[in-house]
């Protein structure tokens, strides 16, 4: 502030002060605003994911182009209203994706409405695009969780997280029941950060956990049987047995070929175009995009892409750490551990550390619906960025007795 | 209790998010870095194999020629029709039924309907099918030149043998994962076996092979009227072997007594060489791993495939498979430059051979039981068994200049192993007597006792040795063999070399080798060629029972070591010592064509060229290019005056008494000069039967004692020159004496070389041509 600022401050004007207050309160984005970082970050990615799809498919790079456009204008949109207009809404908002999760399911939906892919009910036909629900779900379910635990203390009792875990399984069931187990697997990761983050006792979520690795077993026969193949294929991978390479390991023997394939330094387009067709790798646009960028731009790119992720949650966790407000921090948490969680698993299963199952790469794999809700999800975070925090708020989430 | 933190608490456990996070990362980059970099060039390659297709362009094996250009072996391409499983079952017909059945009512009313209503509805759709399997049937009758007997003959073949593999591989599949789930802790009654389809059981057969190219280009055409019912498979290689039968015609007019006859014999020899030729089998796991086929980087592409290959399986295909085999040639299309790479193939080279295949197949028409020298008979005065038993035998004929093997026999042939019914047990007909079996080789050995006992100074040819009937004062043995009770305990008084040899004298030699010492002679028999295989170019590698890599197809004989002789008790040294002068006892074992080769380089005056099968360049013996042994020339003239006198009058090689009482000459080619050896070798009891019915022949069976193998080892040479040309070795097991059983078969051995132009003839009538 200039001195000719603080002179005019002296005289006593009351509109003057309203103006400023208002000032105070007006939403702005200065140039060290962490959320750029996600900004810059998912940017980053997109442009990546833009030039990795046009690597085999260059009509459909064009049309990521425009999603992009699409996808920033709708950041935009959601940044605009104050976040706590949007914790308002996020109880309809969730009763409304809830409704469309069992809209694709009923089974009278014409399919030329819901039309089945490879026997799952995942899309409603918009004529234009696809509409993917649960896209729409996982930001409804971090809204209502965000305005759930924001002023509570119960789920620091270890009953406590019985609600937050219940909220958590109806998208869940629904989502897994389409079936879509990638996108029900997010799930369970958000709902634990933010717990952690609201300050829910750590021994409760380790027991809970430790409960989860116990049972699983349990869960195991009850899995399809594509999804128990993966799993086999994965062990069989990792043991060095060839056996499944042509049936259910194929797609996994085929990305991990790819992403060495590519070296250092990556192999280029062209010869990276070359090995990804005739190696016929599966959805290499899409779950697959990351095997792509690793051969055409080698382990560089890949790490390339490993930062720009690294960026968009640092940027997310320090602009939740910024902020104050309950609310805005436990979306920014879980919005950017779901897109970390789900980078993870695609990633993880491209290089054969987690079995295959269908799941995009947040920002980079080509699709409407899954670009458009990572944007908006970037949105809600400048959202929470660009509102200062009031100064004499009291700080959320402290509790004299952390355990962690 | 409140703890103070230098962070609040909501930031603290977004640290904690973020190191998770970081965690996370780092193993995935760790992942990434092992694919990329450790596994980077493999993976490289691995993928860019995809931007290929390679097909593989197909060689052929070399052929084997006989020393007269005759070709022994060859590869002839050819095509083969193969019918798919589903086809030959049955199956193929009810799946394309019911499909057509689902088609025509549609998904919904195919739906409604009880599995035995679909086999029903389907049954009226199959009619078509059936038609499609007649026409392929008729097809194969029609083209492949079989009656439909013979065909349905081969498809139930087909059948019954998946069938039997089947039952048996899931037997043992069933049997090792219950074992497995029971070794896991599994309960027994939750155990399930899933037999699933073996691929013989999803692949097609072969019905008709080989076929030409007419028959494949009719069958290609019918594969668009009847698809995926069978297949033309390209390139079926079948090794021909079109000397493999002959009908050899035998003038039986010169034979032994009894045997001889005013008309010839034809004898049908089936397996003409096939000792030597060996034979070609389909490739194993084994050799696949061994050597397996490069596709990509280097060029060689000399291994196996794992399907469909052939390897040589025995003799010569499998001792010379480098040379044979070839290089497959390769056409590379890459996919995304349309570049199209061709290596050409190579095919395989020609192994001469110095048989000549005639000849090979005359001398094996003599040892058949047919001709009945190697049977017993009256006049071989075999104590133990009776008139008319056949014996096994084998023949080496070695030319001397040169070493090259003329005719190699072994009796029973692998080819008549089918025809010798329960005989077979104990024929060992797989055993390549010449060059696998060792004996003792008795008498034979007296005159290389003899030079090396020259060349060492421990006798000299002027020398005499009186035969003073048994070796060591006081002990009846060793004795010679005329010091018995039936002649009076006869000796041979005062003996020189030559007649040393030419009345096999044991005493004599007794002498020689008890002044030699049994290491000398053993390293002089060693020199001699014996202890080591003779590397014919039948030797290969293999692995024994025990896994460890050890020689095949080639015996290198037995030579005692210096280690063994000193671990020999101090009497029985003093006796193994002596004996080993007259070619029994622990000393030496050597195989035919050791004997033959011995004597040839003797006949070449010390001159060492091992016995080889193969002509000029391939030959490569380990010895054949090594200088001389140190024997006197004047040594080897006394010896060879001693071999001389064998098959003269007086020798012991010279006459048998028929069991009329005639004396009869052993032998009666004209035109030729002998010089030769009788030998009669200790041999281990003969277990003809399988007496204990264990489904082998071996020493748990009952043996009959007292048996001898007979030797006879001659050199042959035109009778104007004072060389020998020939180096012939005959033996016939368990059939005692060497003159009686073994010299009548050299003497037919050498009409043999006469017939085939070898040795030169003064008989009055030229023999009928064969």
């Amino acid at each position: 502030m200039s001195l000719a600022d603080s002179g005019r401050a002296l005289t006593f004007r009351p509109a003057g002060v309203r103006a400023r207050a208002r000032s105070i309160h007006r939403p702005r984005l200065e140039w060290w605003n962490l959320a750029w970082l996600c900004i810059a970050g998912a940017l980053g990615l997109s442009l990546l994911g833009v030039f990795a799809i046009g690597t085999t498919e260059p009509g459909f790079a064009t049309r990521q182009v425009a999603f992009l456009l699409i996808g920033v204008s709708a950041a935009a949109v959601a940044a605009l209203p104050h976040y706590r207009w949007l914790q308002r809404m996020s109880v309809p908002l969730l009763l409304l994706v809830l409704g469309l999760l069992v809209f694709v399911l009923l089974p009278f939906v014409p399919e030329s409405i819901v039309r089945p892919r490879n026997g799952a009910r995942r899309w409603i036909n918009l004529v234009v695009t696809d509409l993917q629900p649960s896209e729409l779900a996982k930001i409804a379910y971090v809204l209502s969780l965000a305005s759930y635990l924001r002023y509570r203390k119960n789920y620091r009792r270890f009953l406590g997280l019985f609600l937050p875990f219940a909220l958590t399984f109806i998208p869940l069931g629904l989502i897994l029941v389409e079936p879509d187990l990638g996108t029900a697997l997010l799930f369970l990761p958000t709902l634990f950060a933010m717990l952690v983050a609201a300050g829910a006792k750590l021994r409760h979520l380790v027991l809970i956990i430790a409960i989860g690795i116990a049972a699983a077993p349990m869960v195991y026969p009850i899995l399809k049987p594509h999804q128990k193949a993966r799993i086999h294929a994965l062990v069989y991978q990792i043991k060095g047995d060839a056996r499944h390479v042509r049936d259910i390991g194929f797609q996994g023997d085929r990305a991990q070929t790819l992403v060495g394939a590519g070296g250092l330094l990556g192999v280029g387009r062209t010869r990276a175009a070359s090995l990804v067709t005739y190696n016929r790798l599966p959805e290499e646009h899409n779950d697959m995009v990351f095997a792509v960028i690793a051969c055409r731009w080698g382990l560089l790119g890949a790490l390339t892409l490993g930062g720009l992720f690294l960026l968009v949650m640092a940027g997310g966790l320090g602009t939740a750490a910024q902020a104050k407000d309950p609310f805005g921090r436990l979306v920014i948490v879980g919005i950017v551990s779901m897109l970390f969680a789900q980078a993870t698993i695609n990633v993880g299963m491209t290089i054969g550390l987690l079995p295959i199952t269908g799941m995009t790469l947040p920002f980079v794999s080509y699709g409407g619906s899954s670009l458009v809700a990572t944007w908006i999800m970037m949105g809600l975070i400048v959202n929470v960025g660009m509102r200062r925090p009031i100064h004499l708020a009291r700080d959320s989430f402290e509790f004299s007795d952390d355990d962690g | 209790m409140a703890r103070t933190h230098p962070l609040p608490m909501f930031h603290r456990r977004l640290t904690l998010l973020g190191g998770v996070m970081v965690l996370i990362a780092l193993v995935i980059g760790a992942q990434l870095t092992r694919l990329a970099v450790a596994q980077g060039a493999s993976l490289r390659s691995k993928a860019e194999r995809a931007l290929h297709q390679s097909t593989l362009l197909p060689t052929y094996r070399g052929r084997i020629v006989d020393h007269r250009g005759r070709h022994l072996a060859i590869d002839r391409p050819g095509y083969a029709i193969a019918v798919e499983y589903e086809v030959i079952t049955g199956a193929w017909v009810t799946r394309h039924a019911r499909r057509a059945a689902y088609k025509d009512i549609g998904a919904t009313a195919w739906a409604a309907l009880s599995d035995a209503e679909r086999t029903n509805l389907a049954t009226s759709y199959a009619a078509p099918f059936h038609a499609r399997v007649e026409r392929l049937h008729e097809a194969l009758c029609v083209e492949g030149g079989i009656d439909r007997g013979t065909l349905d003959e081969k498809l139930a073949a087909v059948r019954t043998r998946v069938e039997r593999l089947a039952e048996t591989v899931w037997a043992r599949q069933e049997e090792e994962q219950r074992n497995a789930f029971l070794a896991g802790g599994g309960d027994p009654a939750k155990f399930v076996f899933r037999r699933e389809r073996l691929i013989e059981q999803t692949e097609s057969h072969v019905i008709l092979e080989p076929v030409g190219d007419e028959v494949a280009f009719a069958f290609r055409g019918l594969a668009a009227e009847l698809p995926g019912m069978f297949d033309v498979r390209e390139h079926a290689r079948q090794r021909d072997y079109p000397w493999q039968e002959l009908l050899v015609t035998i003038d039986r007019r010169h034979l032994p007594g009894p045997l001889a006859a005013e008309t010839p014999i034809d004898v049908e020899v089936v397996g003409v060489a096939d000792h030597i030729l060996g034979g070609v089998r389909s490739v194993t796991e084994r050799d696949v791993n061994d050597r397996p086929l490069r596709t990509f980087g280097d060029v060689d592409l000399g291994g196996y495939r794992a399907l469909g290959d052939v390897v040589g399986g025995r003799g010569l295909e499998r001792g010379q498979e480098s040379t044979l085999r070839g290089r497959y040639g390769l056409v590379r299309k890459r996919f995304d430059t349309g570049e199209i790479e061709r290596i050409e193939p190579v095919p395989g080279r020609d192994v001469e051979l110095t048989i000549d295949v005639q000849l090979q197949a005359r001398i094996q028409a003599l040892l058949t039981p047919e001709v009945g020298l190697t049977v017993v008979q009256p006049h071989h005065q075999n104590t133990e068994l009776p008139a008319g038993w056949p014996l096994h035998s084998a023949v080496a004929v070695v030319e001397v200049e040169t070493g090259e093997i003329r005719a190699m026999v072994s009796m029973p042939t692998v080819a008549m192993e089918s025809s010798l019914g329960k005989a077979a047990l104990g024929a060992r007909a797989w055993c390549n007597r010449p060059v696998e079996a060792i004996y003792p080789p008795g008498s034979i050995f007296k005159p290389l006792v003899l030079l090396a006992a020259e060349a060492e100074g421990l006798v000299s040819i002027d020398d005499t040795i009186e035969c003073t009937g048994h070796y060591f004062p006081g002990r009846k043995r060793p004795r010679c063999w005329i010091y018995r009770e039936q002649w009076d305990f006869a000796t041979h008084g005062e003996l020189s070399p030559e007649d040393a040899i030419a009345q096999s004298c044991n005493i004599f030699f007794y002498t020689l080798a008890d002044r030699l010492g049994m290491e000398r002679l053993a390293d002089w028999t060693r020199r001699f060629g014996a202890g080591t295989p003779l590397n014919t170019g039948l030797l290969a590698r293999g692995t024994n029972p025990a896994g460890e890599m050890v020689w095949r197809e080639e015996s290198g004989g037995m030579v005692i070591d210096a280690a063994r002789i000193r671990a020999l008790p101090l009497r029985e040294r003093e006796f193994s010592r002596v004996t080993m002068g007259i070619g029994q006892g622990i000393g030496v074992a050597w195989t035919p064509l050791h004997a033959a080769n011995a004597y040839a380089t003797m006949a070449r005056g010390g001159i060492i060229r091992d016995a080889t099968l193969l002509a000029g360049a391939e030959a490569a013996g380990p010895r054949r290019a090594e200088g001389r042994l140190p024997i006197h020339p004047d040594a080897v003239d006394v010896a060879l005056e001693g071999l001389r006198r064998v098959v003269s009058e007086g020798g012991s090689g010279h006459h048998i008494v028929l069991a009329s009482g005639t004396v009869e000459p052993i032998f009666n080619a004209t035109g030729v000069t002998i010089w030769g050896k009788t030998g009669t070798a200790q041999a281990p009891p003969l277990r003809p039967y399988d007496t204990n019915e264990d489904g082998r022949v071996n020493g748990d069976d009952d043996g009959i004692a007292n048996l001898d193998h007979a030797w006879f080892v001659g050199l042959v040479g035109p009778a104007d020159t004072a060389r020998p040309m020939f180096a012939i070795a005959v033996i016939v097991e368990y059939g005692g004496s060497g003159a009686r059983a073994a010299g009548p078969v050299a003497n037919q051995v050498i009409r043999a070389l006469q017939h085939e132009g070898y040795l030169p003839s003064q008989d009055d009538e030229p023999e009928e041509a064969g």
